[in-house]
């Protein structure tokens, strides 16, 4: 019980919380606006951990700085993949239908292709590096300083974004063309300009956020799935679009794991993960938090 | 077209059944590999592409027939012990059909991976709380028997998918494709029909799940329920052609001639070139292989 109570767990669960909010926050910006189901999400984690991995050992430049690295280049990717893939195919009403059906294949074509570049480029052996791990106490509760920073990016960038939502006109057409496509054209929306952004913001995101893991967690070509899973429950608890119920779902999924291995053990940790995941989804698809957004 | 399509099958399964009579060990692993993916996609295509319903999930049903049948061999013979792995997988798909066919879409799509992903860790703990990491089997038949097994698998998969599409079961289910609440409003058994469908797909891949133990002899969770499985039927379906029967045939032939090919060397240049072809058919040859095949005979 005193264990349950401690701070430790709450901050471990914080830091885990505002970085599922952060990968859910770029996969839901994705699909809100472009409708496209983004399985690939987690290997852009896994892209930008090995940014930050090679740049911090072959060039010791500090993660802090390989996040703007990490988002220029998944940036980047996002804006290849929608030149190169859902441009012209998001335009035409009659294809689009069918690509949006089929976004989630075609991303898995995307990620089997990164990963396995990956384990080509770099090798299947995992990776590490040492940053700004030195124990730090404050009021009991130890903390190292790479989960700290990872807590305080993850929380800035998502309150950043939804500030940027709620008062940023370009965040009102981002809110519109989630909310409903069709009225939002009408309006005076410019779906050209609003999906790439979205698009590159959301996999820059992604990238951002694998430099956080890579600060505390081992890195390997094949890490990104888990991500992508973690991604999918907070979204799908949250409402699919919707998303500041998303932000609030990652740090709820972030609780709920934390004490949730806390009470059982660690390998009931995926368990935990999928059975939420499957319950959610069977009883109420359109997520707990949210009114369903439409199509 | 018919021509080709007799041809092609007739093909597949002669040289399947005869390839066992030459005794050539690496040829027959060829074939298995070859009638396991057929079997494996035609099955997939009795859900998915009649009702269009992706499923992305089957590695659940390989698995369970796999579990059930190194549970059961040494107890029993080794042909009750496959078809209780294939009934498991069925008992699997009644049970769950019903709540996981309400749910449309994408997020059937995510909710079958999902699924098959918790069965998946749900069997580790339990192999793990029971102590066992990793089972072996003895005793298995030979290796003979089970390509000829498979064989038999595959050849029956694509006959079932065969008799589903072209019945009224078949024409039901193409109409929940077409537009589930009008079929529904027309009378359409929508519910049943979809149940049993999902049925009929588990049953074969859970067969196919115990005679790839049978001749592994070595069973583990996180191989079984393998997460690539059901990916790489659903790559295979979609490459071949959705529209047709052949289409998952000209699909598991290709992966498969083209893994071998790969796969031993270099199985990350395998895995992308799967990925490029994937992306590649979706975007440009909707129709996939099947559809392809039809303009060359000229008859698009």
């Amino acid at each position: 019980m005193d264990t349950l109570l401690s701070g430790q767990l709450l901050f471990a669960a914080l830091v885990s919380g505002s970085l599922y909010a952060l990968i859910a926050l770029g996969l839901n910006l994705v699909y809100g606006t472009l409708r496209l189901l983004n399985i690939a999400h987690g290997d852009l984690v896994m892209i930008g951990a090995y940014t930050a991995f090679w740049l911090f050992t072959l060039l010791s430049i500090p993660p802090v700085i390989s996040i703007f690295a990490a988002a220029g280049i998944c940036g980047l990717l996002g804006w290849a993949v929608y030149e190169g893939m859902f441009r012209r195919l998001l335009s035409n009403p009659g294809l689009a239908r069918r690509v949006e059906a089929n976004s989630l294949i075609l991303f898995y074509g995307i990620s089997v292709i990164l990963q396995n570049a990956a384990a080509l480029a770099f090798t299947s052996s995992s990776r590490g590096y040492r940053y700004l791990d030195t124990v730090i106490t404050w009021q009991g509760v130890s903390m190292t300083g790479n989960r700290l920073l990872s807590l305080g990016v993850a929380a800035a960038i998502c309150a950043g974004m939804l500030l940027f939502m709620r008062f940023h006109l370009f965040g009102w057409e981002l809110r519109a063309v989630i909310q409903r496509r069709e009225a939002a054209q009408i309006v005076g929306v410019n779906l050209k300009k609003v999906q790439p952004v979205t698009i590159i913001a959301g996999f820059a995101i992604a990238g951002v956020a694998g430099v956080l893991v890579s600060m505390t967690e081992q890195i390997t070509p094949f890490m990104g799935f888990p991500f992508t899973i973690i991604a999918f429950v907070v979204i799908i608890i949250g409402g699919l679009g919707n998303v500041g119920a998303g932000v609030l779902a990652g740090v709820c999924l972030g609780l709920i794991e934390t004490y949730g291995v806390a009470l059982t053990a660690p390998g009931y940790r995926s368990i935990l993960i999928y059975g939420l995941f499957v319950a959610v989804l069977l009883i109420r698809p359109e997520g707990i938090f949210s009114k369903a957004v439409r199509s | 077209m018919k021509l080709f399509d007799i041809a092609l099958g007739l093909g597949l399964a002669v040289a399947g059944l005869l390839v066992p009579l030459s005794g050539d060990a690496y040829l027959m692993g060829l074939v298995f590999q070859l009638a396991m993916w057929i079997a494996l996609a035609q099955s997939w295509s009795m859900l998915s592409s009649t009702t269009g319903y992706l499923s992305l999930g089957h590695a659940v049903f390989y698995g369970i027939g796999a579990y059930v049948c190194v549970l059961l061999t040494g107890t029993v013979p080794f042909a009750a012990a496959l078809i209780a792995g294939a009934l498991a997988a069925a008992l699997f798909a009644t049970v769950i059909g019903l709540p996981v066919l309400r749910v449309q879409g994408p997020y059937f799509v995510i909710l079958t991976y999902g699924l098959a992903e918790l069965v998946r860790n749900v069997v580790m703990r339990i192999e793990s709380a029971l102590g066992s990491f990793g089972r072996m089997i003895f005793m298995v038949p030979s290796f003979e028997v089970l390509v000829w097994c498979m064989v038999g698998l595959g050849i029956l998969a694509t006959l079932g998918a065969y008799a589903v599409r072209h019945s009224t079961f078949g024409a039901g289910l193409a109409a929940i494709r077409e537009n589930e609440v009008a079929a529904e409003t027309i009378g359409v058994p929508v519910a049943r029909l979809k149940l049993l469908a999902f049925i009929a797909s588990a049953v074969i891949p859970g067969a196919v799940g115990g005679l790839s133990l049978l001749r592994t002899g070595y069973f583990e969770p996180a191989q079984a329920f393998d997460p690539v499985i059901s990916f790489t039927i659903v790559t295979m379906a979609l490459v071949g052609g959705t529209e047709t029967v052949r289409g998952p045939l000209l699909g598991a032939l290709g992966f498969t001639l083209l893994s071998e090919a790969l796969w031993s060397n270099l199985p990350q240049l395998y895995m992308i070139v799967l990925g490029l072809t994937l992306i590649a058919f979706i975007l440009f040859v909707p129709r996939g292989l099947s559809g392809l095949v039809d303009r060359l005979w000229g008859r698009g």
